[in-house]
């Protein structure tokens, strides 16, 4: 029996029971946080070993004529760094994992819509990670993360294999996709219109659209690449009727939107940390939520700024090339607006605050790189050399990824109820800033010289910066084991949090951490932005919230 | 929940003190794009390489100042606005939410920066794309791990360096006998993919005399690395005019090679050999050399296919008769090597079959 009650918002407002057992709460969780919480996690170990084949990469590239790995071993390596990093990391931390933990708490619901969807959507994700990194048991994909035909078809049996992994990792992100724009469409708290929302819903409101529509032309690319290796139908081999270049169409037609599936997100955690510590609205908030919405759309409009050496007819890429400068400035607009959030605050230099603003310098030196990139002559000169290879990680690893720290270090307490240790929080963020820059900044004149991508062995005269690279990269490899310590001591050890350890003004701060399975006893009733630190907090209803008082709704079986 | 008062802050001395700074130090980023020697560190070998270094030098010049401002102001808002030990614990900072003014300005400043950027692109774009053709054309050609060059008036193909006279436009096209690969050439700022079944091409007038690497800059299989040792060599008309004549001397051989047509057997009903012979060099001299079998390019040299005694059975293992070499460019076939494409992905008719056959059947 449940006893659903029906909240002015017109959503059925009904509790289920706890599940019993730790499978039930624990492995086949139904709960957005605990799935949210499962993702993390996977991701965190691919990202381990991820990281594991980048330093074999730095490792190799000491010498110029390389010597750690072989030839073949090193292709296999970066091609499986590089999808592991994309597939298996950043987009399932940036949507699955904080998506999943937090928009359903900030727009107040009880969970997503479809819950077993959300379920499946998580278990598809650690087969086919394992399947990705079991294709090195039969010979790993060897042509990058782009996987060009025809030499892609080449490839050992393993680049099947990673066809199938993709396209699951695809199928799964997909669901997801679903999932997150029917929940905020749907299931936000009486009172929480679009304008109310935070800014975190907003990254994760204009992403999901990019999940669900451009990851179909990946499966339908990865599809036919399985089919043309394993039955010979040919789409690509040019020699028997196919096209080499229609995969890149549809390869980028998907990756291009799936590089703002891994910022827009981080955008969004950047935009909640920001106000946190320092005390003030975000600066331009319409402006902000607006320009991920517009990136959104226009990021289906340039995917052939990847293609200017591929043959295209020349005046088809003009357009293109125009439209890519276009996108700048709704990038701009974000980080005029970060910057502004910061004057005339209370600035408190948390670890997450740090890396929010070691974010917003770094992403913004990729994003001026990725202007250059788009100006046709510039990219005719570095496109296929290291300079991609810097602004890639400059925005990946600066951006992305110091936003997934910065999230971390936020959300860490409203997972764990404890907080992160701040003294080797700080270690990390000093000692992985200085070991990212001295990795990929000097891949910028590298790149410039001439040393091009993806290759094991080098031109002598750029020893020296890729020496300097190699050992800048152990430093940022020692700076994420510190943040690996932080996190196995402090969910036994850290300080306890308490629900809002930071002053947080969004409402995943106003209730426990962690939450109640069942996330509020009363749905919340909003009245404003949540930003207005001048103002009392713009909820109704979560008097009860922190006290022991059983929710308003009984629980009961479905 | 405490009401707070906000504290006033408008913009005091020392944010106007920042700017002042912050705008020399652009000033400086800019004055340092503008003149730092970048054809020290890699040199331009053609005119439009100049013109992609001025469009390097604009974009270095604003996005530094661009950075410089963002960063400096991060900066300096992080450590003029921190939360100081002598603050109340609950201080808040200054409500302010947005501000209108400053955000149509910062729309519209960087739109018409865009308008800039792309009226300086497009423009060095057409100076890249309009290069004169009316000099010389060759082609290179792409092959897992080398490339090799075509030149009029030589035969064959040139394996080793590429040599250009200075000064007279290059047309360049480029294809692929396989993967797709990457043709750079640092010096002239300038690349294209070699793409299999595709002719792409590119033009340039070389202006420098040197040596200068080819790189190779798709993956294109486990020698990729290694694609970075071949050099275009850029030198004085007489130099290449001697460099050409050897070259035509080396491959006289190469084009001797290939027999006269006509005579020999007719294996299929009416086939015609010197139809075959140019319908093989179009359609398979990318991947078959008239040469002995072990000459392999992609498939396997094809001059004694049928007439040599050390070559009793085809690669399917069939004994080496015209019907089935016929059987093979009908059906294609895979093996060890890799893919013989079949009639339908070659374009071939019945009546070419019988003519490649019977070319194939003249060579001794
Ligand atoms: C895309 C490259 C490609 C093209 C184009 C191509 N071939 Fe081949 N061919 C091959 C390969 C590879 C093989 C060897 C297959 C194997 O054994 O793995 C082959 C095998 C053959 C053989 C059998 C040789 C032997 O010794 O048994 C013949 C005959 C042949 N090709 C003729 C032709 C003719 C005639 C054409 C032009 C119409 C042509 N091929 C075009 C790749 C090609
Ligand atoms: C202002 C924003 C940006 C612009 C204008 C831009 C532009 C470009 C261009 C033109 C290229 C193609 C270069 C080439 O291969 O020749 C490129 C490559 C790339 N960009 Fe960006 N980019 C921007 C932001 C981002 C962001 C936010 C991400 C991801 C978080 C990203 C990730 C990548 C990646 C991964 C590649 C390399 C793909 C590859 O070849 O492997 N970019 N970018
Ligand atoms: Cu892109
Ligand atoms: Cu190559």
């Amino acid at each position: 029996m449940s006893v659903a009650a029906v909240h002015p918002g017109g959503i059925a407002d009904h509790i289920h029971p706890e599940p019993q057992g730790f499978v039930r709460r624990y492995v086949f969780s139904l709960d957005h946080k605990i799935i949210g919480i499962q993702y993390i996690i996977t991701a965190f170990v691919f990202f381990m070993l991820s990281g594991l084949l980048a330093e074999v990469i730095r490792t190799q590239l000491l010498n110029p004529n390389g010597g750690f790995v072989s030839s073949d071993t090193y292709n296999e390596v970066y091609s499986v760094h590089g999808s592991a990093m994309v597939w298996l990391v950043i987009i399932p931390l940036l949507t699955g994992g904080f998506g999943n933990l937090v928009f359903p708490l900030q727009i107040g619901a009880r969970d997503v819509a479809f819950p077993w969807l959300n379920m499946l959507s998580f278990w598809i994700f650690p087969v086919s990670g394992l399947m990705l990194f079991a294709s090195f048991l039969m010979g790993a994909p060897t042509a990058g993360w782009m996987e060009y035909p025809p030499v892609s078809l080449q490839g050992a049996a393993g680049t099947s294999m990673w066809c199938a992994a993709i396209f699951l990792v695809g199928v799964s992100s997909t669901m997801t996709g679903i999932n997150f724009v029917v929940t905020i469409l749907k299931m936000r708290a009486p009172g929480m219109t679009f304008t109310r929302m935070p800014l975190f819903c907003w990254g994760q409101f204009a992403t999901a659209p990019l999940l669900m529509i451009a990851t179909t032309a990946l499966a339908a690319a990865l599809a036919a690449l399985f089919i043309e290796r394993e039955f010979g139908v040919p789409f690509y081999d040019p020699t028997k009727g196919g096209s080499p270049v229609m995969w890149q169409h549809m390869f980028w037609f998907y990756s291009h939107p799936a590089v703002y599936i891994m910022i827009l997100p981080a955008f969004g955690i950047i935009s909640e940390v920001l106000p946190t510590f320092s005390r003030k609205p975000i600066f331009g908030y319409k402006l902000i939520a607006f320009s991920s919405m517009a990136i959104a759309l226009a990021g289906f409009m340039v995917w052939a700024h990847h293609m200017f050496t591929s043959g295209l007819a020349p005046f088809l890429q003009l357009p293109f090339m125009i439209l890519t400068f276009v996108i700048g400035v709704p990038t701009g607009i974000k980080i005029f607006s970060w910057t502004a959030t910061l004057f005339g605050g209370k600035i408190h230099f948390s670890t997450a605050m740090l890396f929010a603003l070691g974010f917003i310098g770094l992403f913004t030196l990729g994003g001026i790189t990725g202007i250059f990139l788009a100006a046709i002559p510039f990219d005719l000169h570095v496109h296929g050399t290291y300079f991609i290879v810097a602004h890639l990680h400059y925005v990946l690893v600066g951006g992305s990824l110091m936003g997934v720290f910065a999230g971390m270090y936020y959300w860490f307490p409203k997972m764990s109820g404890r907080l992160l240790n701040e003294t080797l929080g700080k270690w990390h963020f000093w000692l992985f800033f200085l070991g990212f820059n001295g990795t990929f900044i000097p891949m910028h004149w590298l790149g410039m010289l001439g040393m091009p991508r993806e290759v094991a062995t080098y031109d002598p005269q750029f020893a020296f910066w890729n020496r300097f690279e190699s050992v800048a990269s152990y430093l940022m490899a020692f700076s994420i084991l510190l943040f690996f310590v932080n996190v196995l001591w402090s969910i036994r050890n850290g300080k306890r949090s308490g629900p809002n350890p930071w002053g947080g003004r969004t409402l995943e701060w106003q209730i426990p951490s962690p939450p109640h399975y069942y996330n509020f006893k009363h749905i919340p009733t909003v009245y404003g932005l949540p930003y207005d630190f001048a103002q009392p907090l713009p909820y109704k209803g979560l008097d009860e919230e922190l006290t022991d008082s059983p929710p308003a709704v009984a629980a009961g079986a479905h | 929940m405490v009401e707070h008062k906000a504290q006033p802050a408008g913009l005091s001395g020392g944010f106007w003190t920042v700017t002042a700074i912050l705008t020399a130090l652009s000033i400086a980023a800019i004055v340092f794009w503008s003149i730092f020697p970048l054809e020290k560190y890699l040199p331009a070998a053609i005119i439009t390489a100049r013109q992609v270094d001025l469009l390097f030098r604009f974009m270095a010049a604003s996005g530094s100042a661009l950075w410089i401002f963002v960063a400096g102001y991060l900066l300096y808002f992080s450590i003029a606005f921190r939360a100081r030990a002598t603050d109340p614990p609950d201080a808040i900072g200054l409500q302010v939410h947005d501000n209108h003014k400053l955000e149509f300005w910062w729309t519209v400043i960087p739109a018409l920066f865009v308008v800039l950027l792309s009226i300086v692109s497009v423009r060095i774009w057409y100076q890249v794309m309009l290069e004169p053709e009316n000099g010389i054309v060759v082609q290179a050609i792409g092959h897992q791990f080398y490339f090799s060059f075509r030149y009029p008036q030589i035969n064959g193909e040139v394996t080793d360096e590429m040599h250009l006279p200075r000064d007279v436009p290059v047309t360049l096209n480029l294809t692929s006998a396989d993967v797709i690969h990457g043709f750079w050439v640092p010096a002239m700022r300038l690349k294209n993919d070699t793409v299999p079944g595709l002719v792409t091409t590119i033009k340039f007038t070389p202006i420098r005399d040197g040596r200068y690497p080819i790189i190779c800059t798709q993956f294109c299989g486990v020698l990729h690395s290694e694609m970075d040792k071949q050099y275009l060599v850029i030198e004085e008309k007489p130099a290449f005019d001697a460099w050409f004549k050897k070259w035509q001397e080396k491959n006289a051989h190469a084009s001797n090679a290939l027999p006269s047509a006509g005579g020999g057997a007719v294996a299929l009903q009416g086939g015609n050999a010197s139809a075959g012979k140019a319908l093989f060099a179009q359609k398979c001299s990318a991947c078959h050399k008239v040469a002995p079998f072990s000459q392999t390019l992609v498939g396997p040299g094809l001059a004694g296919v049928l007439h040599d005694p050390s070559h009793p059975n085809l690669v399917n293992n069939q004994p080496a008769t015209p019907q089935n070499v016929a059987g093979i460019l009908q059906n294609g076939f895979t093996g060890s090597m890799g893919t013989m494409p079949n009639a339908t992905a070659n374009g071939l008719s019945r009546q070419d079959i019988a003519n490649l056959v019977a070319f194939l059947d003249s060579l001794k």
